[in-house]
Order: C-alpha cells, then structure tokens, then sequence
C-alpha cells in the first residue's frame, strides 16, 4: 500500500500537470483558439505520441490535456458509459498525472472527453466536451486526395457530401447513414461530428457548453463555440431524422435515451439499457424516489 | 471586339519547360458551333483543350468566356472559386477514358445528379427525375439507374459521361477524344446521339481528336496542329477536302479508304 502511494507520488512529480510539457500544451492551446475562431475547420496541429494506441482516443487525451486546471472535474465516457476499458484507463491517466477531481455525474463535471456518444443530461455553460476523433474529413471516403478536399472546403464545394446522402436513399429507401452524420458549422464548414449516433446529432446545434474535436493520428483539431447553429446535412424531401431504437432502457424505463441493444441469452433473447450510464442512473433514482412518495 | 462571341482564346502558349506545349495559338467558337481540333499525338491537342477548359494555367494570352448574364470573363484573371463554379456550371469537360470523368463506385443516378447537387439542388425526387431522364436521352435503360458504372459497358459508360456533363445544361461543351477507345459501331452510336444533343440543345463544343471522320461528322469548323502550333484553321469541309498545308495533307491523305 505505502509502496503504491510513493510510486503514484513519484509519477506526478516526473510528469509534468496533465503529462504533456507545457510548450506543447501551448501549441494544442493556439490550435484550439484558431479551432473556435473558425467552427469546423480542421486546424492542423503537431500531435504527439501518447502513452497508448492511436484509436484510442489520443486526440482527444492531448485537447484534454491542455485544457485541463487543477481545479476541473473530469468525466470520461466511451460510448456513453464510464466504466468501459477506454473510460476508465483514460480517467485514471489524468488522475494519476495530472490528480484532478473526477465524477461520473455530467452535472457536475467542468470536463467531458468522451468516445461516440453527447451526454443525455444537458450540458450547460462552461462545461467542455471533448470528442475523440477517429477520421476527421468528412469527405475522406468520398474524395481520397487530402488536397482536393482541403480546397472543396475553402471553396463550399459540397455537392459531393449529398451524393453519399443520395446513394444512401436509392439504396435504402431513405438515409442509412446512422453514426458519424454529416453536418454544416455555422451555415459554412461541412464536419464529421465524430462517431456519434445521428441521435446525439440535434444535441450540437446551439449548444452552451464548447465542443472540440482531437484527432491524434490525423493531426487535426476542430471545434464549435458555444451557441453555434450546426446542421444536419438532408434533402427537401427526406429531411433529416433523429433516430434510436424503438425500446424502452429495460433497467430505468427511459424511453427517450439512446438504447444499446445486448443480447442475454444463446438464444437470442435481446435487452435494451440506455447507453449513457450516468443518465440511466439518475433515472432510476427518480423512479425509487417517486415510488417512496406513492 | 464582337460581343456575339461565346468564347475566344488568344494567343495562349504553354510551355512544359523547355519543350512547347502550345504556342500561339487563338480560336473563337460562336454559340452552337463545333470547333474540332485534330492533329497528330503529341501536338498539343489536349493541352490546348486542358489550357482553355482552365484544367492548366497559360503562360501567356488571354482567354475569355461571355458568359450567361453577357457579361465577358477572363479565365486567366478570375478567382478560383469563380473559375470552378463556371466548369461546373457553363463548361463540361468529357474525358476520353470515361473512368477518368466518372465516379465509379457511385450508381448511375449518383454520377448524374452530382453537378446538380454541387449546384445546389436539394430535393431528392427532383434530382432522381432529371437523372432518368438524361439516362433515357443517352439510351441508357431507365432500370440501370442504380447499377453502378463498373458494371456498365464501355459505350454506356461514355454516354453515362456524356449524360452527367450535359445535366447542367452547360453552353459549351469540351471533349478529348469521346470515342478513342470503343469499337467502331459503339463510336457511331455516340457519334451520332453527340451531334443530336449538341444540335437539340443548341451547345457549342470543342472536340480533340485524331480521328478526321469524326470531325467531319460533328465540326462546322477545324484547327489542324502541329508541334504546338496551329498549321490550319478554316470550315471543316473546306481544309478536309482541300488542304493547303502539307502537313494537312498528309493527314488528309493517310485516311485509309474501305
């Protein structure tokens, strides 16, 4: 137990607050300025290697990084929840090296970095939230040179983001596209919301709380400022839909939270529980709360 | 300067170095005419197509489009932005390998509604209409519209191409050599469907090519080039049936008769 102790002792004095060196927390820092003074432009930054893989959420951990004052409170979700692998070995990293507070209530959190998922509860002014990039080009598929998709941006020239809508409708009868959806940043720049449910899409648009967007690997960073209206791109006729499974959580009984479907049994018997954790919580508090008033 | 032209390049010169890519040269197209530039490989056909399509930047002359508002504009002094949104609006540009001008993990329709979207069309049943539509003009089945084109033939792949360029209605029309690589009935097919859109539609264009039965099939007037330069200009049938510069001459002449 003392031997522990002294050894996590011992790391925060050889990292520097939040592992990073402080010049290039300045570098991210600049990068992020330039991010929110243009929404959704990838800025180009100098990412770091990070004690862990790319994919696993090092943009994100380096935006993280550089944002972070002793004082914050720090909530990590992968994919909604904070006690999957990702979650926990990301909130453990900053708690070993930069030892701030962390929580798993989004209320009270002054920090999100999160992997795919917006919080259910509302986020609020001066809270941040922080997304974990994987393929920040939301063109990448459609147009393969970096070049050109650099120059489609500068010029608006997006016919070709509604070309990928268009394929989805004649092959699906409507738009199959239901994570990573594309939408315009203040009527301007077309932005891969990362890997998020087309649900959590409407979440963006006119937001109090700052978003930014690290990808590691690619070398890019990206944000919307608070209150900035962000779009989900559709057609006249097949408007954009905010979609989830047609379920109630089976643990809270929520019916209005994103649902991730588990299978309970060989024979396929299926469960739905809300993908959020911390929300799927709180609900069920409120639902003994209510019974103990009755 | 006449105010009734729809385009005119002059005196524009490439150049790749040391080497002439082309020099010199200057052409006027009038609105519904087709201009056939012909010459042997390595001449400067198509950079002189790519120059004045704006696909190159010139090292020297002017070029300049009246465009749809009649107001004149000159390819070598506008913006990026504007030069792009004019190709994708009043020119089109139909590559000789139609893998070049299509996007070929995209289904028919998709190829065909792209300058339409990238113009601003948002609606959906509209977009699809217009692109079976186009399929129908281009003989292409109406059923196909959601194949995509790897699974097409060569021919139908060039009128797929031809289809996707003519949506926007541009005014004038750029080729580089549309039947280069099909065999000879699919050429007299498209042949044959161009010189009706291009008469019905009322477009002007620019076709390279090394074939003079095509020219003599499509263009009113031709260029003959050589080395980068223009060796012969005039009516398509005067400089056919009666050239006057040797090397138009041996041109005219290496026809091989059936």
């Amino acid at each position: 137990m003392n031997e522990m102790s002294k050894n996590e002792n011992l790391d925060i004095q050889i990292y520097n607050f939040a592992y990073l060196d402080e010049n290039t927390k300045r570098m991210i820092r600049r990068a992020l300025l330039k991010a929110l003074c243009i929404p959704g432009y990838q800025v180009p930054f100098s990412s770091r290697e990070m004690p862990m893989p790319y994919g696993w959420g090092t943009g994100g951990i380096q935006v993280t990084s550089a944002c972070l004052i002793p004082k914050d409170v720090l909530k990590v979700i992968d994919q909604g929840a904070d006690d999957t692998t990702n979650a926990v070995s990301i909130r453990k990293f900053f708690q070993k090296t930069a030892n701030v507070a962390v929580t798993e209530k989004t209320s009270d959190a002054s920090l999100i970095q999160t992997r795919h998922r917006i919080p259910e509860t509302k986020l609020k002014e001066k809270q941040i939230l922080v997304y974990q990039v994987p393929i920040p080009e939301p063109l990448r598929f459609l147009e393969p040179r970096e070049v050109e998709t650099r120059k489609m941006h500068a010029l608006s020239e997006y016919g070709l983001m509604y070309v990928k809508l268009y394929e989805d409708i004649a092959k699906h009868g409507h738009i199959e596209t239901a994570y990573a959806y594309p939408v315009k940043t203040n009527g301007n720049y077309v932005t891969d919301p990362s890997p998020i449910p087309k649900f959590d899409n409407p979440k963006m648009n006119n937001s109090p709380a700052i978003q930014l967007f690290g990808a590691g690997r690619e070398q890019r960073i990206y944000a919307i400022p608070p209150y900035t209206n962000v779009k989900s791109l559709d057609f006249e006729d097949y408007p954009f839909e905010a979609m989830k499974a047609n379920f109630k959580c089976s643990i809270c009984g929520s019916s209005n939270s994103y649902l991730d479907e588990i299978i309970v049994s060989d024979d396929g018997k299926r469960s739905y529980i809300c993908s959020d954790t911390d929300y799927c919580k709180e609900q069920t508090k409120l639902n003994s709360k209510k019974e103990d008033q009755l | 300067m006449n105010q009734d032209f729809l385009f005119k390049a002059s005196n524009i010169s490439k150049y790749y170095g040391q080497n002439i890519g082309c020099k010199n040269v200057s052409l006027d197209i009038n609105p519904g005419e087709v201009l056939g530039i012909v010459g042997e490989s390595g001449s400067g056909k198509s950079t002189l197509l790519n120059c004045i399509h704006g696909n190159l930047e010139v090292d020297e002359g002017d070029i300049f489009l009246n465009d749809k508002s009649k107001t004149i504009l000159n390819f070598t002094k506008i913006s990026e932005p504007k030069l792009r949104l004019i190709q994708r609006s009043d020119l089109a540009f139909v590559h000789q390998n139609p893998r070049d001008g299509l996007r070929m993990n995209i289904s028919a329709g998709g190829n065909i509604g792209e300058r339409l979207m990238a113009i601003g069309h948002r609606n959906y049943g509209e977009i699809r209409e217009i692109a079976a539509n186009w399929l129908e003009k281009v003989e292409i089945d109406v059923s196909r519209i959601d194949d995509k084109p790897s699974t097409f033939s060569g021919g139908m792949q060039q009128r797929l191409q031809i289809a996707r360029n003519l949506v926007t209605r541009p005014r004038l029309i750029f080729m580089d050599e549309p039947t280069g690589g099909l065999d000879v009935s699919v050429q007299a097919k498209i042949l044959d469907l161009l010189r009706n859109l291009v008469r019905e539609l009322g477009i002007a264009a620019v076709i390279v090519t090394h074939d003079l039965a095509v020219v003599r099939l499509l263009a009113d007037r031709i260029i003959v080039m050589q080395n980068g330069n223009v060796i012969e200009a005039g009516l398509c049938d005067q400089v056919l049936d009666d050239p006057q510069h040797k090397y138009s001459q041996l041109l005219v002449s290496s026809v091989l008769q059936v």
